[in-house]
């Protein structure tokens, strides 16, 4: 059982509408990369010109955020889910 | 029962509330930092339960496409051409006349929000744009005041509540603001009321529970709704106190508030519009203005005492006594500063 991706909305046009993308790989790093790999087009939405993920958005495994376990190391197994949260500026 | 506080009896048979608590409301001062689309859900609801100093402040002024979403605003408003915070200070005072609503027409920045928040017991977030909300996080950890953030767009919407030395503070979780183009705009996704209702009535909700007394009932994680996708989630963030290396709240580096980051000059979320903010020592005089621009105008120059208008260049100018201007169809921000310079001075 993959792991499952969760796309938030403004981040959809990149992953031609889907909202979950099953996805492979021991940790987040490598799960990003997969989905990366599905869909090019996201990779300059998540991650800045160093690579690094980008300061706006957060990373959570199962609800969890990444910064609080191993960052982007952090191992990941069947059947968690990753979500992909960006920081949302409006009002 | 007080006869004064019958007003608020269903709210005081609500167990977390009470007399006690009411009375604690009443006592209580806030700071509602913008009022647009959250902020007036923010004020109507806090206005209406009794919090008993509520501070307005916005630096807009109310147009047609507003009213979608904006609760305390009517056609009238639009076009009386009052600005925001006076026009829901106006409503509100006809619904509550046992409190006292101060209303502030200003662009909040670094000079002058320790002035807004040194006085009262929290603030509120009714802002659009990350500029003001870091501003807000530092003066609220400088000063130790709670302070509680929303934001909505499309059907997303987020909020979480900031109590300094409990809590992670806003850069604790939101490193930085999006770079422009990077993420959704009110113009570029639009956005649902209900979205903005949902996170204002959770943001009121905790100022309840803060200036009631119940700091144990707050909400610690991130909340995240997508009202289209049928989304309702917290995610786990409280751990993360300490646990990052934040400049505001672990090292006290207050960077928003020492003018080191953000600009004075701002595109305006969900508008074809820049707003130049130019500070002067004096207030603009209107009459003179209007004076110098009758003629290079297209159109009338109209003033009242809160703003003066008039069209150039293609462009329609809104400018405010302390010598903003917000001017309409351009993204542009240096685009902007020519036109600001060009038509209006400095």
């Amino acid at each position: 059982m993959p792991i499952e991706v969760q796309i938030p909305t403004p981040l959809r046009p990149q992953t031609d509408g889907q909202d979950t993308i099953a996805a492979t790989g021991a940790t987040v790093q490598a799960v990003l990369a997969d989905v990366i790999a599905k869909f090019p087009a996201l990779k300059e939405r998540l991650f800045d010109e160093a690579g690094q993920p980008r300061r706006f958005i957060n990373l959570f495994i199962n609800d969890e955020d990444i910064r609080f376990l191993d960052g982007m190391e952090t191992a990941v197994k069947d059947g968690d889910s990753l979500a992909i949260i960006p920081a949302v500026a409006g009002g | 029962m007080e006869e004064e506080m019958e007003r608020y009896s269903r709210q005081m048979r609500f167990h977390g509330i009470g007399e006690a608590g009411q009375k604690k409301l009443l006592a209580s001062r806030i700071t509602l930092c913008g009022c647009g689309a959250l902020g007036t859900v923010l004020a109507n609801t806090l206005v209406r339960a009794g919090v008993g100093f509520v501070r307005i402040i916005d630096r807009d002024f109310i147009e047609n496409h507003n009213l979608q979403r904006q609760v305390l605003f009517d056609e009238d408003d639009v076009a009386a051409g009052i600005p925001k915070a006076e026009a829901a200070a106006r409503k509100l005072r006809r619904v509550n006349s046992e409190i006292t609503i101060e209303s502030i027409v200003t662009d909040i920045d670094h000079t002058n929000i320790l002035d807004f928040v040194k006085d009262v017991d929290l603030v509120l977030d009714g802002t659009d744009n990350f500029e003001v909300r870091y501003l807000v996080n530092d003066a609220a950890i400088k000063l130790n005041k709670p302070w509680v953030y929303g934001g909505a767009i499309g059907s997303v919407g987020q909020t979480m509540t900031i109590i300094p030395g409990l809590t992670p503070c806003l850069r604790c979780v939101v490193e930085s603001s999006p770079p422009p183009g990077m993420a959704a705009t009110c113009e570029t996704a639009g956005v649902l009321s209900p979205t903005i209702n949902i996170i204002a009535s959770l943001q009121a909700t905790e100022a309840l529970k803060i200036l009631s007394g119940h700091m144990e009932a707050i909400n610690r994680e991130l909340i995240y709704v997508d009202v289209w996708d049928n989304e309702f989630r917290r995610f786990k963030i409280s751990k993360l106190k300490d646990k990052v290396d934040c400049p505001c709240c672990k090292h006290h580096n207050f960077e928003w508030l020492e003018g080191k980051m953000g600009a004075h000059t701002t595109s305006l979320c969900g508008r074809n519009a820049v707003q130049v903010a130019h500070r002067t020592d004096s207030q603009l005089n209107f009459v003179t203005l209007a004076d110098v621009l009758q003629g290079v105008t297209e159109g009338e120059v109209t003033h009242n005492k809160f703003m003066l208008r008039f069209k150039a260049d293609g462009h329609d100018f809104t400018v405010f006594p302390d010598g903003r201007a917000i001017i309409k169809g351009t993204h542009d921000i240096d685009r902007a500063k020519t036109l600001y310079a060009k038509f209006i001075g400095h």
